[in-house]
């Protein structure tokens, strides 16, 4: 009916904007970006760590899980002490492989156990309520960029709804996507032009700029969709379609820095052991298929995966088959740039605090480490010093 | 210096299409073109009291209630979130009382309540249809009746809150949210105020207030001593002028959109309201016959939202006979930024110029390609031309574009933007040119603001 090639307004118009900022270098041969990237993956509910990175040699195992109980001999034995779950071999070979940090006991003092605030906390990198202010520690610290790099100085969200919190600065622009069918204009009508004569700044000229946007956006991700195909087989789940799309961003010269994504239904209150192995697989192969993809594309840039969880799950299960909101869990980095191994202590499961599991790690120390990777200001982010974990590789 | 009052009413003699048309854009879902004379033709005090007593539609079947609760109870029993979403979008669509839906949906909003954490179609349901009931009432009546409903003391962890053990989520919210607002209270009245309501919690899906987990010393909550309990502290909250202010703020940015009415206009609307039973009905209607409601600098600066956007579209071309697919208008809407029962966070949408995302417009006008086909409603194409025909026009370009921009927007297009309109008709066929100058208006700026 409509077609956009009857109606496109002439290249007089001039550069236009994109709802996008990445898309402005994308193309089908787009010169590749510099700089490192980092693609943050939200475990959504609260993960149950002492399934992930099972504590087999630790009493307290046993006796506090037992509809629950994995097998020491179903595990990925890592050293004496812990062992992976069985899902989770890829992560086994990317640990092997020298690409895999595991850190232990990660949280922050007195956690939260409500999916909000817990959240807020990891979003904002501060402790207290009073300091969620809407400002998250990814915007932030592209915020300190965006004055010298304003062309790399945003992020993209992969997933339904708006950006989190934890990539929204003042400055630093935050997009989100959820598949490339998001933007498809199925038939596009005529941009209108706005009324040269008309230069105040009313709400007819915002939304003529917006559609304006929208229609270039569109047009230049369907170029991107037909310049970049991945040979790459990702797990037929959000996590991995998600991954996917940023590999085939990542192909095509996206120049975001940060990208951002959730890997939902962790929150096992009932019935835990099946949908929690689901879950960890589709994880680990999503993320093991990723970088593996990216290191195929050659794209001189180096790319860290972060895996986090708002928090992990009691150390009893419950009469549900399941376990409630807890503490302390691991966070995982992935990638060629990692100092490959496990860090941190694993928390007992007799030395408890309140019936949960005491905390080691505060999660800003590997916060930490990935500001200082992207080379973004950590103190002035987190809002005072903490002292990085070390899982990166020093330069 | 004469003093005007913000709120004197517009004059009843300048009444046109324009005007009614903006009074059901901001306040219902569009009107049809039948509808549209016949309020002009009646005059300013009918047709807006038509629209406060919830009888401006034309043709609306008798067995709509019947069929409504038909719909809500399968969508509960389903279990699915969008079939819900369905059938309220079927009562926003085909009921007899839109402003009441422009209402609920703007209290959903200020009681934002998530089916994603609430995991309870019934309760989500149940709280839908009381702050339909409850739309025009007394605020005190609709803010009790929603504060002792499941669907927000599950959503806000009441139940967690006992003595000893107070939870405040629910206490914090109720204050920095539903009434007085950020500024108008301190830390020390949250952890007073969740003292007061502690014992308020859920069994069987039903509010019980448990003695046994209330705690019941004194507590001073806004200056004020007293063994309060949780309806103590409603009325607390009902009695402190912020809370007037914070409603009569909502109700001004809902009808007049943001930055319309300044702090004295809201401070007069809130002064009228308390002395009016503090009634929801009485300060809609004082905005919606006001001078200020009707004025040139109000019409046009108003962001349109999705419910807006997609129903008005359907109701104003006369398209709701047969049913549209209701689920993929849930659908369509949840691309816009609008899902129903799934507000993002407590603070519910933030709306205006966030509903004009890049994402969005893209979802807003493939809606509208889709609409003029008939596949975005899972219908045959819209036929457009009948529709002028019927209304009594001539089916050239010239007279479509005439008749749909008097349907749709009150008033004749911007010179500029008719050209554009006129340019861009590809078509050969009358039928398709019809359908293409639909399309093309309801893709165009001024479709997303009224």
């Amino acid at each position: 009916m409509l077609t956009r090639r009857s109606f496109l307004q002439s290249s007089s118009l001039g550069a236009v904007a994109t709802a996008m900022p990445g898309l402005r270098g994308a193309a089908a041969q787009a010169p590749r970006s510099k700089g490192r990237v980092l693609v943050v993956v939200e475990l959504d509910g609260g993960n149950d760590g002492i399934n992930t990175v099972v504590p087999f040699a630790d009493d307290g195992y046993s006796q506090a899980r037992k509809k629950l109980f994995l097998k020491p001999s179903s595990l990925l034995k890592i050293d004496d002490q812990i062992g992976f779950h069985g899902s989770l071999k890829p992560f086994m070979k990317l640990l092997q492989d020298g690409q895999l940090a595991v850190v232990q006991g990660v949280a922050y003092p007195n956690p939260n156990l409500s999916h909000f605030r817990s959240r807020a906390i990891y979003y904002s990198a501060r402790r207290d309520t009073e300091d969620h202010i809407g400002i998250g520690w990814l915007g932030r610290g592209l915020d300190a960029r965006a004055k010298q790099h304003p062309k790399t100085s945003h992020s993209l969200y992969i997933g339904g709804g708006a950006p989190p919190i934890a990539l929204r600065g003042h400055r630093a622009a935050a997009s989100s996507l959820e598949s490339l069918s998001d933007f498809t204009l199925l038939d596009a009508p005529p941009v209108m032009s706005s009324d040269a004569a008309s230069k105040k700044r009313s709400l007819q000229e915002l939304v003529r700029r917006n559609l304006r946007r929208a229609d270039e956006t569109s047009r230049r991700l369907e170029q991107l969709v037909k310049a970049t195909k991945t040979e790459f087989s990702y797990p037929d789940v959000p996590v991995g379609k998600r991954l996917e799309l940023v590999a085939r961003l990542l192909r095509a010269g996206y120049e975001a820095p940060v990208f951002y994504t959730s890997h939902g239904g962790f929150d096992t209150h009932a019935n835990q052991l099946g949908s929690h192995g689901d879950l960890l697989s589709q994880l680990a192969t999503s993320v093991s298929t990723f970088l593996a993809d990216m290191k195929d594309a050659s794209l001189g840039r180096e790319i860290t995966v972060l895996v986090f969880s708002e928090f992990g799950r009691t150390v009893k299960e419950n009469g549900s088959a399941g376990t409630d909101h807890g503490t302390a869990g691991p966070m995982f980095v992935a990638g060629p740039a990692v100092e490959a191994g496990v860090y941190g202590t694993t928390p007992s499961m007799t030395d408890l605090r309140n019936g949960r599991l005491k905390v080691h790690v505060d999660f800003r120390r590997v916060y930490a480490d990935m500001l200082e990777w992207l080379g973004l200001p950590a103190a002035a982010v987190l809002g005072g010093p903490f002292r990085p974990m070390g899982v990166m590789q020093r330069a | 210096m004469i003093k005007t009052d913000p709120w004197r009413r517009h004059d009843v003699r300048d009444w046109q299409r324009k005007h009614v048309v903006h009074l059901h854009r901001r306040a219902a879902f569009r009107a049809t073109w039948a509808e549209i004379q016949r309020d002009v033709s009646d005059g300013a005090d009918v047709a807006i009291g038509r629209l406060l007593d919830g009888k401006p539609r034309l043709g609306v079947p008798k067995t709509f209630e019947h069929v409504s609760k038909a719909l809500g109870k399968h969508a509960v029993a389903r279990g699915d979130v969008r079939n819900l979403q369905a059938w309220w979008i079927y009562r926003m669509l085909a009921g007899a009382d839109p402003l009441r839906e422009r209402l609920a949906l703007a209290w959903h909003d200020h009681f934002a309540t998530s089916q994603l954490k609430v995991r309870n179609l019934a309760v989500m349901h149940q709280q839908n249809e009381i702050l339909r009931q409850q739309a025009l009432a007394p605020f005190a009546q609709l803010l009790r009746r929603t504060a002792k409903d499941p669907a927000l003391l599950l959503w806000l962890d009441a139940e967690t809150n006992r003595a000893g053990h107070p939870n405040e989520n629910f206490a914090r919210e109720i204050m920095e949210l539903f009434t007085l607002g950020i500024g108008n209270f301190n830390e020390a009245d949250v952890k007073e105020a969740a003292r007061a309501l502690t014992g308020w919690t859920v069994r069987d899906q039903k509010f019980v207030d448990l003695d046994v987990r209330h705690d019941s010393a004194d507590k001073v909550i806004l200056g004020q001593r007293g063994p309060w309990r949780g309806d103590d502290l409603l009325r607390l909250l009902l009695d402190d002028p912020a809370t007037s202010l914070r409603v009569a703020g909502r109700l001004c940015e809902e009808f007049l959109g943001a930055g319309v009415a300044d702090e004295v206009a809201v401070a007069a609307l809130a002064a009228g309201m308390r002395e009016n039973g503090f009634e929801v009905r009485w300060a809609v209607e004082t905005i919606l016959r006001s001078e200020l409601f009707f004025a040139k600098t109000t019409r046009n600066q108003r962001v349109v939202g999705p419910a807006e956007f997609v129903i008005g579209a359907i109701r104003a071309l006369e398209f709701g006979k047969p049913m549209p697919r209701t689920t993929l208008l849930a659908d369509a809407l949840s691309r816009m930024g609008l899902g129903l029962f799934r507000p993002p966070n407590v603070g519910g949408w933030n709306g205006g110029e966030e509903w004009l995302s890049a994402r969005a417009l893209v979802a807003r006008t493939n809606f509208v390609s889709g609409l003029v086909t008939g596949e975005a409603i899972g219908r045959g194409p819209l036929d457009a031309l009948a529709l002028v025909k019927r209304h009594g026009h001539h089916s050239d370009a010239e007279s479509c574009i005439d008749f749909f921009s008097g349907l749709l927007f009150g008033e004749p297009l911007p010179p500029l933007d008719r050209t554009q309109i006129a340019n861009g008709l590809t078509a050969s066929k009358p039928d398709e040119v019809a359908r293409q100058v639909v399309a093309l208006l309801l893709a165009s700026p001024a479709a997303h603001i009224s």
